[in-house]
């Protein structure tokens, strides 16, 4: 494992370098943004927990020990937040999972840059099954599914920042990867009119 | 050799070692039920990888956050400083938990005592007659009180 970067920059931001947080910011503010975005697939909710994950590196900082690569310990700071998130709000997840035919609009889905009105009308329908998905997924399988197919880290690094070993982070994806197949199937009503 | 649908995923990320990965190969190539597994799961993941990218940083992110560190800055170190609790071994906070409640109860019984003393000295400052109180033998506060409104005892209204 080579030098860390982040490590060091944490590091100097212990000894009081508000300069360093800063570069830490500008290195990861829109990965942790689009990290909250792709767990809860909610723009507000993913600003709010994003910075929620800076402020608590902000208040942590005297107790932060690089033993672990610092993008892994950013991740395990997100992970926990979208998790605890997703507890507070479960019982609203289970409303909208009941009618993910009636979800509003999503802007940002629809500026993201599908070129034309049909191709933002299946991002749209895509969008809507894979929210409805996340919200069935088991807290931990939803973790491992965000972090291993949307953020694309390795099972050692979805071990490190679940703090679990490898072969239950290999279940995990597996099983969450068997739900999303079932529930983007071609034969899923969601799905059919998602997928071409 | 079983159907090895739980390494399916794992190879498609080529995650399984080289010696597994080669096994569910072989196993691929004589059964048409894994291979299908593995095309739905493949599908699957396309279908994921579809998905339209996370929107940009909000315009007023940084703005924002920095209002919250500003007030994050502003919170008493106090508040901060029992953070230190959560840090401490489980048996040294039991200790400590324990000499804790010792102590409370160190100063509450005699607290409790003098509060009582306290009490029972304002309703013998009713009797203004000590010599009274003394020969009554009033040594609680329950037998003060009880003293001090005896007059409410006497059935002409409390004259005697």
């Amino acid at each position: 494992m080579g030098p860390d970067p982040d490590a060091a920059l944490m590091l100097a931001f212990q000894q009081g370098d508000e300069g360093a947080f800063r570069s830490l910011y500008e290195r990861h503010a829109r990965a942790m943004f689009a990290f909250c975005h792709r767990f809860v697939r909610d723009a507000a909710r993913a600003e709010e927990l994003a910075q929620d994950v800076f402020v608590s590196l902000h208040r942590s900082r005297d107790r932060y020990r690089p033993s672990a690569r610092f993008k892994t310990f950013l991740y395990r700071v997100a992970t926990n937040h979208c998790l605890n998130e997703l507890r507070r709000r479960e019982h609203a997840l289970r409303q909208e999972a009941e009618g993910p035919g009636e979800e509003p609009v999503d802007m940002d889905v629809l500026a993201s840059g599908a070129a034309s009105p049909e191709e933002h009308y299946h991002a749209r329908v895509l969008e809507a099954a894979v929210k409805e998905l996340l919200a069935r997924l088991p807290e931990k399988q939803r973790a491992a599914l965000v972090l291993c197919r949307f953020e694309g880290l390795s099972y050692e690094e979805i071990a490190q920042v679940l703090e679990t070993s490898v072969s239950a982070v290999k279940s995990l994806v597996h099983r969450a990867t068997v739900a999303a197949a079932e529930a983007l199937a071609p034969q899923h009503p969601l799905a059919r009119e998602a997928l071409p | 050799m079983t159907h090895p649908r739980e390494d399916l995923t794992a190879l498609i990320d080529g995650a399984l070692p080289a010696t597994r990965a080669a096994e569910v190969r072989t196993h691929l190539g004589s059964c048409p039920a894994c291979r299908e597994e593995e095309a739905r799961l493949r599908q699957a993941l396309s279908a994921l990888a579809a998905l339209p990218p996370p929107p940009e940083l909000p315009p007023f992110f940084a703005t924002r956050l920095e209002a919250r560190l500003r007030q994050e800055r502003a919170r008493p170190r106090t508040l901060l400083a029992w953070r230190w609790i959560l840090q401490v071994p489980r048996p040294r906070l039991v200790a400590i938990a324990g000499g804790v409640a010792a102590l409370a109860i160190a100063v509450a019984v005699p607290a409790r005592s003098y509060l009582e003393t306290r009490a029972m000295v304002r309703d013998l400052d009713l009797l203004q007659d000590y010599e009274t109180a003394s020969a009554l033998d009033v040594d609680t506060p329950e037998d003060a009180q009880l003293v001090a409104h005896l007059d409410q005892l006497l059935p002409s209204g409390g004259r005697p």
